[in-house]
């Protein structure tokens, strides 16, 4: 065996401390230290599983870590029985359950983790051969509980719950679909409904198909000698059988001759997601691979990247523009984009096409090119310290097939790069006729325009076209009076409504899991109670009772503004469009939407404080749909609240939505309305 | 979801429980004529070095009008010197190929660069740049104040429970400056006239009131005659070094609140007032820490995050400073599970490590874990440069890197069943609840 790393370091020009220093400028570097990064010690075993062991006696522990050499799996239509199989593997062996294994490894103090294709365990060095046995047992032993299974599944669900809200993951799932298509391994998307079909069977399936010794890499690092290390593979994982590695040929993914601009429509988003990606053929080991990193670093690599200083610095249309490079060995992957204000979608688009454009068609300059090596081989040098890094070399260069030395060579083959070498691979990789565009954001106000840079298409957030939102066909020729007087009917009639002396709904919502209580009264004239609570402590209430206002708001009593006044006088009718321009609303029929697929008469309404809002109203059956309203918020921009209402009953003669969609973009509030009563004889004093 | 939200929580502590340990670090302690205390720790592995600036100056040591001043600095002393142009500090960082950033606590100032080796003279260039004439000038804290507010929407404001420290200290304590957090108060900073700025950099950006620590690869030798170029000629400060000796009554019957926040799940975070750092009973703390909550067989986890699967994270964290500590307990509930539930389940737990002995094994299993952690500890050079520090600045004993572990072996099942009943009761405790926030609807 060789020395693991050798670093000579070059006998280093001293100062000269009898001479003034100048602090005016930044002292020259040293000279650069030269790394040598040698071979691991590696053997196989019987079985064919890989061994490789990375001695470095600096700190007593041992880190082992079990690869098996999968790019990706075909799951189908249970996506996400990889990585639940993954995270079920820990949780309980054969004769150990859950909560016996966790307090072995524990006791040991030392730290056992697993994914879909990897197990690793580290402790100390006296702790270590006891670890590796429970790391063994998880690996070729995993029980597979079905309680296990039911607690991994809540979370993945609750996860991906969560995901549906969260622009930028449906960004990332939609864009993989495309770029790689759906079928492809990378590009399979997890849903509730696969998650929700996978079953122990699956799981155990999954684990006799793909955990094979002969397609696994066994690492050591740490203080640990290599017949110690061979030995203890030998004893814990002699006894595995091989079998036939799943062959990983994956489709070729189609590539585009015209870009694709694919939308995902979200309303109530106020920024958009643009991502611009496509696949590239670059493998690890390719010789385009480092220059390539330089390319990408100069064009979007952090925040002294060409996007950051083009679309944040110069432009504030984001926080934050960045692009990344991925090889791979099936097929790599090349993606730029940012998260930009809605009315700046198209020009963000245009920027990060031109910057595109700009390193394919011109060289990039000596000091940009030269701070960027300097910051790759600085990082590179950083990177040693971890005896990780070294063990992940060895692993690459044997699973890749690399050159030996390939990481020895890693430093003059970066020094070698210059800007002739950079735009030959910006042109290989970057090609924007390849590529799809994906915008996740609110279509209505940002697809204008969009077709100029490719063929526009929609899609759902689970990545399926979808029709282009339609604009509604209303043809509205009536005065906001008349339109009133058919909401009014819509309802059920002046008669009916006029008959309601009282009205009371109670149900419950789900805030993101939790549930609350909701209820909401109204006493006819002019009172009512508006009330949220959570295992009966009052989150929130609106009142006006015998002329007492009073909104107390998390604990909180707010003040009683006009614009509160108001508010809560107009919460007191059945049906407020009976009164609104008797007492002064300004209405004004704006047009027509589509909401939630139905067509909508849009009517903005002014109230005589001056605050303005949206309802929109279903132009067949006139009844409301939908109330909007923006606000500016300090520091936030422009928010837009939704409140939809649904599944309207018929009781006593008046339709009532028992039904209420509260859509703050980020939270969504479902509220259920499971009793509603009408005249049950209710006096102001009933109100609490 | 869950992934995310323990990273958050992650970022609510900045100074964590357990420090450093492992076979034995040698290093290099001196002193310079202008007070600078100076640890060098040479080491060849790897063809790197971490430059550490350790000032012992945090929010403690500040007016009680101007609170968030040290961290403002932990800004400002980036924006450049006399030889540096404004902006551009950390670009000779990151055009070197290192990296570098800065921390506040309640107690101190921590600036660090990372490098490449042969980059390690660029380290000592800006350290004592900043140290010897920084720029403090109306347009850089004019910039810098933006950031800072910036910095209190990003991770206090529109972070999930980012407000629980600022929210739990200032119910702690009534009297020590340990009732504000690092971040203080924004109109203090907007009232601050540049002179008081100037006095604050000159008070505590002083040699006589830092450590500066280096570890990696150098030879000690040649780095003590470059150390005495670029910060031998720095003068020692002139001012006295403010100190707070105020003592911090009991908190005399428990405390409970609700806060609203825009979070999904409610949290109910508890914080029982503790002894300072350092002493047996510190130590006996860590240990009971980690038998609640270090790993998945620990008791919060095992009991109320797997077993009732009443929280999605459920651990305790001792936050122990200088003057006092404080230690906290946290979970966060599960879809439908009541906060009063939750903490029910919490206070069952924390009730038997007051009532009976932790088993032997048990016991045994945690020693372990400390004593893994603290070997880990030792893993970077940055975590050795900061170690060093520390200890050498609270305990005036920077070999604690080497000894730390007799401390904690030191621990018995006794001590830990003393602290708990001694601490971990009703009347000496804050509790709140987190719950979401309801957003108002349209009418």
């Amino acid at each position: 065996m060789k020395k693991l790393i050798y670093i000579a370091l070059l006998s280093v020009p001293l100062v000269t401390m009898g001479q003034t220093l100048d602090r005016t400028k930044a002292p020259a570097p040293a000279k650069a230290p030269v790394i040598q990064v040698a071979n691991p010690v590696q053997f196989t075993l019987p079985n064919g599983l890989k061994v490789f062991v990375v001695k470095n006696t600096k700190l007593p522990r041992v880190t082992a870590t079990l690869a098996l050499d999968i790019d990706g799996f075909a799951e189908g239509d249970i996506a996400g029985v990889a990585d639940m199989s993954g995270q079920l593997m820990k949780r309980g062996t054969a004769t150990k359950s859950k909560a016996v294994l966790d307090e072995a490894v524990e006791f040991l103090g030392g730290n056992l983790s697993t994914s879909s294709q990897s197990a690793s365990a580290s402790s100390l060095k006296s702790n270590f051969p006891k670890l590796f046995e429970l790391m063994a047992e998880v690996v070729l032993h995993p029980a597979f509980n079905s309680d296990e299974l039911e607690k991994v599944r809540k979370q993945s669900l609750s996860g991906l719950e969560s995901s549906k809200d969260d622009a930028n993951a449906i960004s990332g799932n939609v864009l993989k679909k495309l770029v790689y298509g759906a079928t492809h391994p990378f590009g399979e998307m997890t849903t509730s409904a696969t998650v929700k079909k996978v079953t122990v069977s699956d799981v155990k399936t999954f684990y006799a198909k793909y955990w094979k010794p002969n397609i696994g890499f066994l690492v050591f690092v740490g203080d640990i000698e290599p017949a110690t290390a061979k030995l203890l593979a030998e004893k814990n994982f002699g006894s595995w059988q091989k079998g036939e590695a799943v062959a990983q040929n994956f489709p070729k993914p189609a590539v585009l001759n015209k870009p694709i601009v694919a939308i995902v429509d979200r309303p109530a988003s106020v920024q958009s997601v643009v991502a611009i990606a496509s696949t590239v053929e670059i493998g690890p080991g390719s010789p385009n691979v480092i220059p390539g990193s330089v390319m990408n670093n100069i064009l979007g690599g952090g925040f002294s990247g060409r996007l950051f200083a083009n679309l944040r610095e110069k432009h504030g249309f984001t926080y934050g523009a960045y692009s990344s490079l991925n090889p791979n060995r099936q097929i790599g992957f090349f993606q730029a984009g940012a998260s930009v204000r809605n009315e700046k979608t198209d020009s963000s688009i245009q920027e990060l096409l031109s910057e595109i454009n700009i390193i394919r068609n011109e060289k990039v300059g000596d000091t940009e090119l030269s701070r960027m090596k300097n910051y790759l081989a600085g990082g590179f040098a950083r990177s040693l310290e971890n005896p990780a890094t070294i063990a992940n070399f060895a692993l690459n260069v044997a699973r890749y097939k690399l050159p030996a030395d390939y990481y020895q060579n890693y430093l003059t083959n970066l020094a070698a790069v210059n800007s002739t070498k950079v735009q030959e691979v910006a042109k290989l990789i970057l090609n924007p006729s390849q590529m799809y565009i994906v915008v996740v954001g609110n279509a209505k106000q940002i697809a204008k325009g969009l077709e100029k840079y490719g063929t526009v298409k929609y899609y759902d957030i689970e990545g399926n076209e979808t029709a282009a939102p339609q604009e509604p066909k209303v043809t509205i020729n009536f005065t906001p009076q008349a339109l009133m007087d058919k909401v009014v009917q819509g309802y059920g009639g002046k008669e009916a409504i006029e008959k309601i002396k009282d009205l009371e709904l109670k149900g419950t919502a789900s805030l993101m899991g939790q549930n609350l209580d909701v209820a909401q009264t109204r006493v006819l004239p002019g009172n009512a109670t508006m009330t949220m609570s959570m295992g009966g402590m009052v989150m929130s209430k609106q009142a006006l009772v015998n002329g007492n206002y009073s909104v107390a708001q998390q604990g909180q009593e707010a003040p009683i503004t006009p614009e509160v006044k108001e508010s809560l006088e107009e919460s007191t009718f059945i049906v407020p469009e009976m009164m609104y321009l008797q007492k002064g609303y300004q209405l004004k029929i704006v047009g027509a939407e589509k909401v939630e697929g139905k067509d909508a008469i849009d009517v903005e309404i002014t109230t005589p404080s001056g605050k303005v809002s949206h309802r929109f109203y279903d132009a067949i059956t006139y009844l409301l749909l939908k109330t909007s309203v923006t606000q500016e918020v300090p520091g936030r921009g422009s928010v837009t609240q939704q409140q939809f209402y649904k599944s309207y009953k018929n009781m006593e003669g008046l339709n009532v939505a028992s039904e209420q969609v509260l859509d703050l973009g980020q939270i969504k509030l479902n509220i259920n309305f499971t009793s509603i009563k009408l005249n049950q004889g209710l006096k102001a004093t009933d109100l609490k | 979801m869950q992934k995310r939200m323990l990273v958050a929580l992650g970022f609510l502590f900045s100074v964590s429980g357990l420090v450093a340990q492992s076979h034995t670090i040698q290093y290099e302690k001196y002193t310079l004529p202008n007070g600078l205390k100076v640890i060098l720790h040479e080491d060849h592995s790897a063809p790197v070095v971490a430059v550490t600036a350790l000032y012992h100056v945090g929010s403690k040591n500040e007016d009680t009008a101007r609170t968030g001043f040290a961290h403002f600095f932990e800004h400002l002393l980036f924006e450049g010197s006399d030889n540096i142009k404004r902006g551009e500090f950390d670009k000779y960082i990151t055009n070197a190929g290192g990296a570098l950033n800065a921390n506040t606590s309640q107690d101190r100032t921590f600036y660090y660069e990372l490098l490449p080796s042969n980059q390690l003279e660029l380290g000592l260039w800006l350290e004592s740049e900043r140290m010897m004439h920084a720029k403090i000038e109306q347009i850089g804290v004019n910039t810098q104040r933006e950031v800072v507010k910036e910095e209190k929407r990003e991770r206090m404001d529109n972070r999930p429970y980012g407000s629980f420290l600022t929210e739990m200290l200032r119910r702690s304590f009534k009297v020590h400056p340990y009732r504000w957090a690092p971040i203080g108060s924004m109109d203090h900073l907007n009232a601050a006239k540049l002179e008081e700025f100037i006095n604050f950099y000159k008070t505590f950006y002083v040699p006589n009131n830092c450590v500066l620590s280096i570890a990696g690869d150098f030879k000690v030798a040649e780095l003590k005659q470059k150390i005495e170029a670029y910060f031998g000629p720095i003068a020692k400060g002139t001012k006295p070094i403010p100190r707070p000796t105020i003592q911090e009554p009991a908190l005399g019957g428990e405390v409970r609140d609700i806060i609203y926040d825009n979070i999904q799940l409610s949290g109910v975070f508890q914080a029982y007032r503790a002894p300072k750092q350092g002493g047996d009973e510190y130590y006996a703390f860590n240990v009971l820490s980690t038998i609640l909550s270090g790993g998945e067989s620990s008791r919060m986890t095992k009991t109320i995050v797997d077993k009732k699967q009443q929280a999605a994270f459920a651990g305790s964290q001792p936050f122990f400073n200088e003057d006092a500590g404080l230690f906290i307990t946290l979970a966060l509930a599960n879809m439908g599970v009541a906060p009063a539930t939750l903490e029910q389940s919490i206070d069952s737990v924390v009730n038997d490590l007051k009532t009976n002995l932790v088993g032997e094994r048990e016991f045994q299993k945690v020693k372990n874990q400390i004593t893994t952690d603290l070997v880990a500890s030792n893993g970077t050079m940055a975590g050795i440069a900061e170690s060093l520090a520390n200890y050498e600045v609270y305990f005036g004993d920077a070999n604690l890197i080497n000894t730390e572990l007799e401390k904690y072996n030191k621990v018995t099942r006794e001590d830990v069943l003393k602290v708990a009943q001694k601490y971990l009761n009703k009347e000496n405790r804050v509790v709140l609840y987190y719950l979401p926030k309801e957003k108002t609807a349209t009418k």
